[in-house]
């Protein structure tokens, strides 16, 4: 066990950890503010994992930008946690765990069947290496995805306009 | 080449497909400019083609259309000289035609069904031009006899009109039989239905064999070129619209026949009978179809039986061994006779539907373009000296002369016999119909023509005229056409006659002419016009003689007498004894099979299980039921449900592997 | 120098990870907490694609979570609005509510 596989596996831990408390809290402010933890924890992890300009990107677009979106539109919506019996919110959640526990059982058994495993190599990609591979590879699924954001955008507006 | 080919071919198929699946919708106008534009850019594409072709041949594949072992029937062209002229007046007369019709045609409410077919027609006719592949050629050898059927009844609500065509499309059948026996033997021996293959490989066959092939091919040729002895449905053909007449029975299908023989010439002459019997066949009809033309009050069947006549020269060309002066012929004939046909037109539809030439008269006053239209058709047809069709006969005369062998000085008599009479009918048609008579027309009973339909004509009456110039025997210009079909195998540009005889026919040929115009002069013009009365030797003439008495005594009696016979006796008693005693024989067990398979198969298997089975999916169906909430919830958790098995089920399929 | 870390520990994170969102998306009644799972999964996938990039040394996996991002970006741009949308409309956030889709 060296430093590098210690601060993968604490890591993991908080970022499964903090997902699974954002899933199950009735509150959905609190929720997410436990999922920005857990993007935290999965920026952290891409650094780890060799991508640092996917950690910024992470941090900036996902816990920056969509969980923000997400607290604006709760604090607008004015959302009150939801007042339900315990009985009943736990029904709910029988077929989700159940149906949830079998796929990852058969994912683990699929995992650890295929025989030889590496271990993950030391390597970093920079983000001008990977900015050049980026637009020289996928530079028309760039530009599409560019649309994409723009369609979007118009969608957004659209849907979220005050109907008069 | 291969795209001017290819539009050659698919602009009148088009124009036909068009006016076919369209013309309901579109105006009158639009569906006669579609026709016309069609088969005048097939003339455009017809004179491209032999400018590029630059008097080469030229082979192009256009469709692999099935294949069966050898048996391969492909659409093939074989574009040489000798196709590129007869695309060219084909072309050229079926677009003259084509205008014409729709003047003629203006006041009919059926146009758009003939132009369909003079359109399918024209397509048909160029595929047996240009075609290479014999079953190719077989497809448009039908497809202008299914043409010709449906144009000849064109006017199918008078039973005589329905009848013609029947008649038409019967006989050229009986010749189309010998046809498909030729295409047999040409599989069985060379397997392979390539003209050029065939010509080139025909050397190979034994005698007899060649023989036979040219044999058939001939008869196939009698049928569609009304030759005798089976003349008897080009008269009658005659009951169709006049351009039709002149498009189908002048200058194109009736030609056909001869233009297959041109096209398998190389395999032909190797059998010197039947060459013989080819030039015996041409020169015989020739003389009887003058001589029955001779006799004729109607003018369509005298244009008619003169075809005969002329045609008949081709196939004593092609006998003689001389191609090139069969195709001259060929060409002057489509000019001149299609310009007399459509002349007649005019004619018939200025007279109110008149066809009887001694009810005539008067017309060069009332008619006058018909009339200076038909002179120099007739002039043409007459083969008078150094106009139209005098070389072309001439040349045709001196290829019989010069033939070795006794028989054929016996052709070249018929010939001249026919020549002979030639002039005497045209003009004796020319004389009675057309001068100033004192019992002839009045301005008043002339039906107004449109304008269009004479000066339509004077390109055609130009080259009927003019086409002497083609292949002039001597001078400037000398055998032009011959020189430009000398790759064609088996065309002798030059007869090889020496200069005196040659000069002999032709002065023989010119005096004929003339002797024979003058005897007309003296018996129409001078005498007063009498509708003969037929009987006795005129009588003769009149019916063709009694060709079509004969063949009803022969052939179609029997046949109605037999089918007849067939109906009442055997297939009514038939009916009677054997089906309906035998139906009552096996009534009674069907019976009771019937009234069993009620009861119990039918109410208690049948009855109850469709109802158990009911039931049991309405139950089914009610369950599954339960799951339609219509809630946003539900539908998540199937869908997260879905996934799982999906999952699972890949799992498992990856790990049995 | 080594990690130490199989690469199917990683797999396994992301499958967990992955199965949480699913779980949410699944058990949840209210339509943002929905498209919060949504997120989560879309989260996993990136992690999966980072580690197999890793592990193969090749870029192509990072790449794909650019584009994962952004299409996540867009969905949840749209997605919130419809949620704006639909509560305007309806007063409720409430999955059970809609049942527009019965029959």
């Amino acid at each position: 066990m060296n430093l590098y596989a210690g601060t993968f596996y604490l890591l993991a831990a908080v970022t499964l950890g903090s997902t699974a408390l954002a899933v199950t809290r009735r509150n959905v402010m609190h929720a997410i503010i436990y999922l920005v933890l857990s993007f935290f924890g999965t920026a952290l992890l891409f650094f780890l994992l060799g991508a640092p300009f996917l950690a910024a990107l992470e941090v900036i677009i996902y816990a920056g930008a969509i969980m923000v979106l997400f607290l604006f539109i709760v604090m607008m919506l004015e959302i009150r946690p939801a007042e339900q019996p315990l009985g009943l919110y736990l029904r709910q959640w029988l077929p989700a765990v159940v149906l949830g526990a079998l796929s990852l059982a058969v994912l683990v058994l699929i995992i650890f069947e295929s025989g030889a495993d590496l271990s993950l190599p030391l390597a970093a990609a920079s983000p001008r290496e990977f900015g050049r591979f980026l637009f020289q590879k996928y530079w028309f699924s760039v530009e599409i995805v560019s649309f994409l954001l723009l369609v979007a955008l118009v969608g957004a507006l659209y849907l979220g306009r005050r109907e008069e | 080449m291969k795209t001017v080919l290819l539009l050659l071919l698919v602009l009148p198929l088009g124009g036909a497909l068009i006016n076919a699946l369209l013309g309901r919708s579109l105006p009158r106008r639009a569906v006669e400019g579609v026709a016309c534009a069609a088969v005048l850019g097939a003339m455009v594409a017809a004179a491209c083609a032999l400018i590029l072709a630059g008097g080469r041949a030229h082979d192009l594949s256009f469709l692999q259309w099935f294949r069966v072992g050898e048996f391969s029937a492909a659409m093939n062209v074989h574009y040489d000289p000798l196709a590129a002229v007869m695309a060219l007046m084909v072309t050229f007369v079926s677009a003259i035609i084509h205008l014409y019709s729709v003047a003629f045609m203006r006041d009919d409410h059926d146009y758009l069904r003939y132009f369909c077919y003079l359109n399918l027609f024209v397509f048909a006719m160029l595929v047996i031009t240009t075609a290479d592949n014999l079953i190719f050629v077989y497809l448009g050898w039908e497809g202008v006899g299914f043409c010709s059927y449906a144009l000849i009844g064109f006017w199918y609500r008078e039973e005589a009109n329905a009848n013609a065509g029947r008649k038409a499309f019967i006989c050229t059948r009986i010749g189309d039989i010998a046809f498909g026996v030729a295409l047999g033997l040409f599989f069985v021996y060379f397997s392979n239905f390539s003209i050029t293959y065939i010509n080139s490989h025909a050397t190979g066959l034994s005698p007899t064999l060649v023989t036979i092939l040219a044999l058939l091919l001939l008869w196939a040729a009698l049928g569609k070129s009304a030759q005798l002895p089976l003349t008897v449905w080009l008269p009658d053909a005659m009951a169709g619209p006049t351009p039709v007449s002149a498009l189908i029975h002048a200058a194109t299908m009736v030609t056909a026949g001869t233009y297959l023989l041109m096209r398998l010439f190389p395999l032909i002459r190797l059998s010197p009978l039947a060459l013989l019997v080819i030039a015996g066949v041409g020169a015989v009809t020739s003389l009887y179809a003058a001589g029955a033309a001779w006799a004729q009050v109607d003018i369509k069947k005298m244009l008619a039986y003169s075809t005969i006549s002329q045609v008949g020269y081709m196939f004593l060309a092609v006998g003689a061994g001389d191609i090139v002066g069969g195709l001259f012929h060929l060409v002057s004939h489509a000019f001149f006779k299609s310009l007399l046909f459509l002349a007649a037109g005019i004619v018939i539809q200025a007279l109110a539907e008149e066809h009887n030439i001694f009810r005539m008269g008067s017309l060069r006053r009332l008619l006058p373009g018909a009339y200076w239209l038909f002179l120099a058709g007739a002039i043409s047809l007459s083969a008078f000296p150094l106009m139209g069709g005098f070389f072309s006969k001439d040349r045709i005369l001196l290829a019989t002369f010069i033939h070795p062998g006794g028989a054929y000085k016996i052709f070249w008599l018929l010939g001249m016999g026919a020549a002979f009479l030639t002039p005497l009918y045209t003009f004796r048609v020319f004389f009675v119909a057309f001068p100033e008579r004192p019992d002839g027309r009045r301005a008043e009973e002339i039906h107004p023509t449109l304008r269009f339909m004479a000066w339509i004509l004077w390109p055609l009456a130009v080259c009927a005229l003019g086409d002497g110039l083609l292949n002039l025997p001597g001078g400037f210009g000398k055998n032009f056409l011959g020189y430009y079909l000398a790759s064609v195998p088996g065309a002798r540009p030059d007869l090889g006659a020496g200069v005196a005889t040659e000069w002999a026919m032709g002065l023989m040929s010119a005096a004929t002419v003339l002797a024979s115009m003058t005897l007309a002069y003296f018996l129409y013009r001078r005498r007063p016009a009498l509708e003969p009365a037929i009987t006795g030797f005129w009588g003769m003439l009149f019916s063709g003689f009694y060709l079509d008495w004969l063949y009803e005594r022969i052939f179609v009696r029997p046949y109605q007498a037999a089918a007849r016979f067939l109906w009442q006796q055997v297939d009514d008693r038939y009916d009677q004894q054997v089906i309906v005693g035998g139906a009552r024989a096996l009534f009674r067990p069907y019976r009771a099979l019937a009234k069993f398979c009620w009861l119990q198969v039918d109410e208690l298997v049948i009855d109850d299980g469709v109802e158990k089975t009911a039931d049991s999916l309405v139950t089914v169906s009610r369950g599954l039921g339960y799951w339609t909430t219509g809630r946003l919830s539900t539908y998540l958790k199937m869908l997260f449900l879905g996934l799982t098995i999906l999952f699972g089920a890949l799992a498992l399929t990856w790990h049995l592997r | 120098m080594n990690s130490l870390v199989p690469y199917s520990h990683t797999l396994v994170l992301a499958g967990g990870l992955f199965f949480l969102g699913a779980a949410c998306t699944a058990a949840r009644r209210s339509l943002v907490m929905i498209l919060i799972g949504v997120e989560v999964m879309l989260n996993a996938a990136g992690v999966a694609l980072v580690a197999a990039s890793l592990r193969w040394q090749q870029l192509d996996g990072q790449a794909l979570v650019i584009f994962i991002m952004t299409v996540a970006a867009a969905e949840v741009a749209v997605g919130l609005a419809l949620i704006v949308h639909c509560q305007r409309r309806t007063g409720s956030l409430d999955a059970d509510r809609y049942r527009l889709m019965k029959g």
